[in-house]
């Protein structure tokens, strides 16, 4: 079920409704997680088995972590769990893509080999249950969790409907606790999560989507355009993919927000970013602290040689750019985002105070280079973003502008604009938060408007989704 | 609870003010916008004086040049394709209005496409939705929404019904479009930087729609109940056709006695493709040659059914 279907708009009022209405924990939980499983269940029903395999796997390995006294059987359902876990990412996610890219290695060195091809779709969000599910494990075996006994909550945490499918990939010290807590009906965090769903719905269906008719007619027909409209199309992307991937972990923690529930933030103004390191701690917090603390950490962090250092930053971003996605060109994405924060430190640019013409300047060049990443990050093929960077160099003529798209794409990026600088830079303008009740209530009905009228409504997927 | 309920209750009100007024403001609006493809949905819901019309897709919109046409068959000739309408089901709105008012055209041309008979993946009602504006005008426009299921979302939200058409109108009210540049509906497109170099294979699958095949027929009921005489064509591809693309289409027409003239299968062009800008849009100068041809075969036929001589009596 996407957030942006009328099925969601008449399911979560429903789950809401019902779920204040049970009175005891226990009860609320199941129902919760049985609206999760049905959430989940309207792609594809037999995919539930996989989450619940997972659940089940890293139920029982930190069941028996738990049990365990000496460090060897710990760290032996610890593997076993993270194996069986990575096993069905692999096979799911990455089998056809290393399979292909095996034998076409082969066939360069003469050697014949066919592999044989996994035919089945890519389960919806396996990448952002199965890091939640291994978080969980890897944390009891720290001994920085409490092991869940109840099978029903834990379930319940891996499989929580509004981050389920896209995050925030949520840790089990923050998010296992609340549901031993009885979540009451409160009027403040009903409309603060009513107020962040509706942001969201404007991020995606306003920005995202509209921004997304120009990049896709661009993208996709790469042969038809030149160099000004693939230098147009690789500015505007940047803001489909924020609007696209923020807006859904907004919608997803005002849910929860509504129920209750708080998740973790997921972005923070990341353009506002004035070296790339300081992107990654704005851009998909959840999951680069996730890399942090599970990937970057136990290799050794910052706290081995230099070079060693350099060599676990740019470990730590390829693996982050192959878990977007089994192709060359997620791989080439965070390796460049690796070399580029290798830099960075190289120069100390992250421990550099800046203001003035040398923040705009160093703000300016983030946001090109971040752009420039993220033309290998949409382009279906390496060679298509080559030919993308090439042609932006070399034939740099008058874009193709479709007014009304471009209009379209102008007057929501504006609002998005103001709103983040009224934000990043604390201006004391409130709407959304005003302290008079009109203004609040009048900023929620004005921008359902603006939706109804200016979104792309046609229930387009997340990109997030594929990953 | 209460102060929930109150606030909620306080947000749908403000909407539905919102959403009512937003309404009216659009449709005054809408009538001074000079986007080119909304002027044409306001003159075709506004009923048409000319008696040849053309309906269809882009193709027809960029295909069929209207001072050509007239000039051959001494007639006042309207182009009414739009760009995206791309089913039968906008094709049998945008005819209603025609047959609404006193002037009713003497001739329709239709230019046919795969899309008009096919199933497709995606909604198939979606390019009627920028006809939403104009719901509740008649109850035969009404219907088609009501069986497509839009007619709901429209009649609770009114800023809904110009979702599509919405940025388009503004954008019609701050640029002013090149009008010298028409002909009586028809556009011209302009050559591309690169002629289409490949022919390629014409890509659809044919399975065919009983609902849009219904529609085909109710738009020739529609002809024939206002005597008008309806002739089908399909203008020229750079694309090598399939067996059978129109074979459909072609019954219909045996049946019911309407001519099909069909430039497609016949290969017009394949030989030339500096006449395209891609593979299925011709260029101002592929379009002028090709409405010449087109001009002089419908010439030829109407005479042959004596149609001009039934005009003079």
């Amino acid at each position: 079920m996407l957030f942006n279907s009328l099925n969601f708009l008449l399911f979560f009022p429903v789950v809401c409704i019902i779920y204040f209405a049970i009175p005891a924990l226990k009860w609320r939980n199941l129902f919760l997680l049985a609206a999760s499983y049905w959430f989940y269940m309207n792609w594809k029903p037999a995919y539930a088995l996989l989450l619940l395999t997972s659940t089940a796997v890293t139920y029982v390995a930190a069941l028996g972590i738990d049990r365990c006294a000496g460090r060897r059987g710990k760290r032996a359902w610890l593997t076993a769990s993270l194996v069986l876990n990575l096993a069905i990412l692999f096979l799911f996610k990455y089998y056809n893509f290393a399979a292909e890219s095996l034998s076409l290695l082969l066939e360069h060195l003469g050697i014949a080999l066919p592999m044989p091809e996994f035919g089945l779709l890519l389960p919806v969000g396996i990448s952002f249950y199965t890091f939640q599910a291994l978080g969980y494990s890897i944390d009891v075996y720290r001994g920085q969790t409490a092991v869940e006994k109840n099978f029903f909550t834990y379930a319940l945490f891996v499989s929580f409907f509004p981050q389920l499918v896209a995050g925030p990939i949520e840790r089990s010290t923050h998010l296992l606790p609340q549901f031993k807590v009885k979540q009451r009906l409160d009027y403040d965090a009903v409309m603060e999560g009513i107020r962040l769903m509706i942001w969201g719905y404007f991020l995606k269906l306003a920005l995202a989507d509209r921004c997304g008719t120009y990049v896709d007619a661009v993208y996709n027909n790469l042969t038809q355009h030149n160099g000004g409209s693939y230098l147009l199309a690789s500015l505007i992307f940047p803001f489909q993919i924020y609007g696209d991937f923020a807006g859904y972990s907004l919608v997803a923690i005002g849910a929860a927000r509504v129920m209750g529930f708080r998740l973790m933030d997921n972005f923070r103004r990341p353009y506002f970013a004035a070296t790339v390191t300081d992107f990654w701690h704005r851009w998909h917090i959840s999951l680069s602290t996730w890399f942090k603390d599970y990937v970057y950490i136990p290799l050794g962090g910052n706290r081995v040689g230099k070079a060693r250092g350099y060599f676990n930053l740019l470990v730590t971003f390829v693996v982050s750019g192959a878990w977007h996605g089994a192709n060359w060109t997620f791989i080439v994405w965070g390796a460049l985002h690796g070399i580029i924060l290798c830099i960075e430190k190289f120069l100390g640019f992250a421990k550099k105070p800046m203001s003035g013409a040398s923040k705009f300047f160093h703000w300016l060049a983030t946001f090109c280079l971040v752009a420039l990443a993220w033309i290998f990050f949409r382009a279906e093929t390496v060679a298509d973003a080559g030919r993308i960077i090439k042609g932006i160099f070399t034939n740099l003529e008058m874009p193709y502008l479709p007014l009304a798209d471009c209009m379209a794409i102008f007057m929501a990026l504006s609002i998005v604009l103001f709103k983040e600088c009224k934000d990043e830079f604390h201006w004391n303008i409130h709407l959304s938060d005003s302290r008079y009740w009109v203004v609040r209530h009048t900023y929620i009905a004005a921008a359902i408007c603006y939706i109804l009228l200016f979104g792309v409504l046609n229930g387009d997927q997340f990109i997030y989704f594929q990953f | 609870m209460k102060r929930l309920i109150y606030s909620i209750l306080f947000i749908v009100i403000l909407l539905f003010a919102f959403d009512r007024i937003g309404g009216k403001i659009l449709w005054e609006l809408n009538k001074y916008t000079k986007n080119r493809i909304l002027v044409k949905i306001n003159r075709i819901e506004n009923g048409l004086s000319e008696s040849v019309v053309i309906f269809g897709t882009s193709r027809a919109n960029n295909h069929y040049v209207s001072s050509i046409l007239s000039d051959s068959l001494e007639l006042s000739v309207y182009n009414a394709g739009l760009t995206g309408s791309r089913d039968i089901y906008s094709q049998y709105i945008s005819l209603l209005p025609c047959v609404a008012y006193k002037s009713v055209p003497k001739i329709v041309c239709l230019e046919l496409s795969p899309t008009d008979y096919i199933v497709k993946d995606d909604d198939p009602y979606s390019a009627i939705r920028r006809y939403a504006l104009y719901i509740g005008m008649s109850e035969q426009t009404d219907a088609v929404f009501k069986e497509a299921g839009y007619y709901p979302y429209y009649q609770i939200s009114h800023l809904y019904r110009y979702n599509n058409t919405a940025i388009q109108l503004l954008n019609g009210l701050i640029y002013s479009r090149n009008e010298k540049a028409e002909d009586n509906g028809y556009i011209p497109l302009p050559p591309p930087p690169h002629f289409p170099d490949t022919l390629k294979n014409s890509d659809f699958v044919f399975s065919c729609d009983s609902n849009k095949v219904k529609y085909i027929r109710k738009f020739i009921s529609l002809c024939r109940e206002h005597n008008i005489l309806l002739v089908f064509t399909v203008s020229p591809v750079y694309l090598i056709a399939s067996p059978n693309e129109y074979g459909v289409l072609k019954q219909i027409a045996d049946e019911n006695g309407i001519p099909f003239f069909d430039y497609h299968s016949a290969g017009l062009y394949l030989d030339h493709p500096e006449y395209f800008k891609d593979n299925v849009h011709l260029w101002d100068k592929g379009a002028r040659l090709f409405t010449s041809v087109f001009a002089h075969d419908l010439k030829m036929y109407l005479d042959s059914v004596g149609f001009f001589k039934q005009e003079v009596e």
